[in-house]
C-alpha cells in the first residue's frame, strides 16, 4: 500500500484517472476477446462486461484527449471528500488493471472444490436446488444433470445399469479408496464468487490413477455400491479419455 | 500457489461483475442531477410523519445515490425545509431504493429472489420506522448541528430565487468550497452559466471522480472477500455462517467495517452465499448501506453525535430483529 502511495505521489491525478479508466476498459475488452470472461462470470453477462469495456475505453480516452488539449484546465471537482488517502484509490484501480492484463485468470482447481465441500453432502453448498431435466436420456445427461436428477430422486437403485457419458475435473478424496475419484464440475449462477462444486464418484479400472485437476471424459455404467456405510451411485468407468480444459469450465 | 490463483480468479470475477454496475450507477446519478429538480420534491414532501418518512425512503428512485452520496443530498433536503422524517427516510433507504442497486441485487440473487424483495421491504420499513421515531422529537434543532438548524430557520422564500438550488445554504460538502454536484445543477438554471460542452465536462469529471473513489473501495472489498473465501478454514466459516444469531452478527459487523458501495455490495454478499444464512446476507445488504463508517464524518455535518448514535442503534436493532425472524421462520 505504501509503495502504491509513493509510486503515484507527485504524478498528475487527472492523468492517472484517465490511464486507470482506460486500462480497465482495455482489461474488460481483453477478457471478452480472449475468452477469459467465461472463467469469471456467467455467460449471460458477457455483453455487460464488453459494453462497460467499450464505455470505459471511450470515457478514459476522452479524458486523456481533453487533458492533452487543455493541459492548464483545472478539474471541476473542487470540494470533494476523498474516501481513501492520497492517490490510493486510483493506485489500487490501476495496479489491479495492470495485474489483470499481465496475469490471466485461471480455472479454479480441486482445492477450491474441496474448500467448497465437494466431498460432503452437497446440500449445504447450494443456495437452492436447481431445475433438472429428467426427460434427458441417461447417456446424454451432463454431470450436473446427473447430480440434479439424483437430488430429486435419490434412490440409487433407480439408475443402476444406466449408461453415462460425463466430463469434469478430478478431485481425489482421502475418504475414497485409491481406485475411486470424484469427477467434478463447478456450477455458476452469477460470477465465480458463487460457484459451487458438484461431483459423481467414479470407480476406475484396476491399474489407473489420475492426478487432481486433470480433465476427463468418462463413459461407463451406473451401479449402486456401499462406501463408508453409505449406499450411493457409482459410475464404473469403461472408457476414460483425458480432455482439454473446456473453454467454458462451468455448468449453469 | 494454487490457492493464490483461486483467490486471484475470485477477486477478478467480483470486479468484472461489479464494475459495470458501478459505472451505470455513477452515470445515472450524474445524469439525473441534470433532470431532477429537488425544489419540486421539497414542495411535494408530505407533512404526515409516517407518510413523509415512506415517501422520503422512496425518493432514491428519483435521486439514485449510494451511501457515499446520500448524506450531502439529505443535508440539502433538510436545509431546504423538508420535514425531518422525509430526510431521515431518504438518508437510510436511498442507497437501496435505487434502480441500479435493485438490478444488481436481482442479478446476484436470481436463485433467491426473496433476498431482493426482503432487502427492499426491510430497507423501506426500517427507514420509515426510524423517520417516524425521529418525528416524535418536538424540537428537531436538538438533533441537528447548529449551522444546519440555523439554515432551516431561514425560509426558502427568503433566498434569492435566481440562485441555483445546490448553490443555496447547506449545499456544500464538509471540505468546503463548491461541490461538483452544485455546479452540475447550477448548469440547469434559467440563466445558463454553463455551455453544453462545460456540462459534459462536468459530467465527465464527476464520473471519473466517483469511479476513482468507489472503484478503489471496491478493489479493497473484493480483495477481502476473495481472501476470506479462499483462506478461511471451511469449518470456521460454516460454524459462524450457519448459526442463526452468529451469522447475522458477523455479517452486520462486516457490513459496518467494509464500506463497499451499495450498487455492487450484492456481489460481495453473494460470495458468502453458500456458507451463510439468508438472514445474515440480508443483514449485510440492509445494514451496510445504512451504516457506513466512512460516512460518519459527513453525518456529523448534519446531526449531533447523539442523533447519529440513535440513528444507527435503532437501525442495527431493527435489522437484527428482522433478519433473525427470517432465519427462524423463512429459511
Amino acid at each position: 500500500m505504501l509503495l502504491i502511495s509513493r509510486l503515484f505521489k507527485g504524478l498528475d491525478k487527472n492523468w492517472l484517472d484517465a490511464i486507470a479508466v482506460t486500462a480497465w476498459g482495455a482489461l474488460l475488452l481483453n477478457y471478452w476477446l480472449n475468452g477469459s470472461l467465461s472463467i469469471l462470470i456467467h455467460p449471460s453477462y458477457f455483453w455487460l462486461a464488453a459494453f462497460t469495456g467499450f464505455a470505459l475505453l471511450i470515457i478514459g480516452s476522452i479524458k486523456a484527449y481533453l487533458l492533452f488539449k487543455y493541459p492548464q484546465a483545472k478539474p471541476s471537482a473542487a470540494g470533494h471528500v476523498s474516501l481513501l488517502p492520497g492517490n490510493w484509490a486510483i493506485g489500487l484501480l490501476l495496479v489491479t488493471a495492470i495485474a489483470g492484463l499481465l496475469i490471466n485468470p485461471r480455472v479454479f482447481t480441486s482445492s477450491k472444490a474441496i474448500q467448497g465441500g465437494v466431498t460432503e453432502n452437497s446440500a449445504i453448498t447450494r443456495s437452492q436446488p436447481q431445475s433438472f431435466r429428467s426427460q434427458v436420456k441417461p447417456e446424454k445427461r451432463s454431470l450436473v444433470d446427473w447430480v440434479r436428477t439424483l437430488s430429486a430422486y435419490p434412490e440409487p437403485d433407480t439408475y443402476s445399469g444406466q449408461q453415462a457419458n460425463v466430463s469434469g475435473f478430478v478431485v481425489n478424496s482421502t475418504e475414497l479408496g485409491s481406485n475411486y475419484l470424484l469427477l467434478s464440475r463447478f456450477v455458476i449462477t452469477c460470477c465465480a464468487a458463487d460457484v459451487y462444486p458438484v461431483s459423481l464418484t467414479v470407480k476406475l479400472p484396476a491399474d489407473q490413477q489420475y492426478k487432481a485437476d486433470a480433465w476427463l471424459a468418462v463413459t461407463g455404467q451406473m451401479i449402486t455400491e456401499t462406501i463408508g456405510g453409505n449406499r450411493q451411485l457409482i459410475l464404473v468407468a469403461k472408457n476414460i479419455k483425458p480432455i482439454e480444459t473446456p473453454r467454458n469450465p462451468y455448468e449453469h | 500457489m494454487e490457492q493464490l490463483n483461486n483467490a486471484f480468479t475470485l477477486f477478478l470475477s467480483l470486479l468484472v461483475e461489479a464494475i459495470p454496475f458501478l459505472l451505470l450507477g455513477v452515470l445515472l446519478s450524474g445524469l439525473l442531477l441534470f433532470f431532477v429538480d429537488e425544489r419540486k420534491l421539497v414542495k411535494l414532501a408530505p407533512k404526515n410523519p409516517i407518510l413523509g418518512a415512506f415517501v422520503g425512503s422512496c425518493i432514491g428512485f428519483l435521486l439514485p445515490v449510494c451511501e457515499c452520496g446520500n448524506v450531502p443530498v439529505a443535508r440539502r433536503l433538510i436545509v431546504q425545509g423538508v420535514p425531518l422524517p422525509v430526510a431521515v427516510g431518504f438518508l437510510l433507504a436511498a442507497p437501496v431504493i435505487n434502480p441500479i442497486v435493485i438490478w444488481s441485487t436481482w442479478i446476484a440473487f436470481r436463485d433467491q429472489p426473496e433476498i431482493l424483495w426482503l432487502r427492499v421491504i426491510f430497507s423501506l420499513l426500517i427507514a420509515t420506522i426510524i423517520g417516524w421515531i425521529f418525528s416524535r422529537q418536538g424540537d428537531v434543532k436538538s438533533l441537528l448541528q447548529p449551522a444546519v438548524a440555523l439554515s432551516m430557520a431561514k425560509p426558502l422564500s427568503e433566498e434569492d430565487p435566481e440562485k441555483p438550488t445546490l448553490l443555496r445554504s447547506g449545499n456544500f460538502m464538509l471540505g468546503g468550497g463548491e461541490s461538483l454536484e452544485a455546479k452540475m445543477v447550477a448548469s440547469l438554471e434559467r440563466k445558463p452559466q454553463f455551455s453544453l460542452a462545460e456540462r459534459g465536462n462536468m459530467l465527465l469529471d464527476n464520473t471519473m471522480q466517483e469511479l476513482r473513489e468507489l472503484g478503489g473501495i471496491l478493489v479493497l472489498g473484493s480483495a477481502l472477500a476473495a481472501l476470506i473465501q479462499t483462506f478461511t478454514p471451511r469449518e470456521l466459516i460454516l460454524g459462524l455462517g450457519q448459526g442463526s444469531v452468529s451469522s447475522v452478527l458477523a455479517m452486520m459487523l462486516l457490513a459496518g467495517l467494509i464500506s463497499i458501495c451499495s450498487t455492487v455490495d450484492a456481489f460481495f454478499a453473494l460470495s458468502f452465499g453458500g456458507a451463510f444464512t439468508s438472514g445474515s446476507l440480508l443483514a449485510f445488504l440492509v445494514f451496510g448501506p445504512m451504516f457506513d463508517l466512512k460516512g460518519i464524518g459527513l453525518l456529523l455535518s448534519v446531526f449531533k453525535p447523539k442523533a447519529i448514535f440513535y440513528l444507527f442503534a435503532l437501525a442495527a436493532q431493527l435489522v437484527f430483529l428482522l433478519t433473525l425472524f427470517v432465519n427462524f421462520n423463512i429459511n
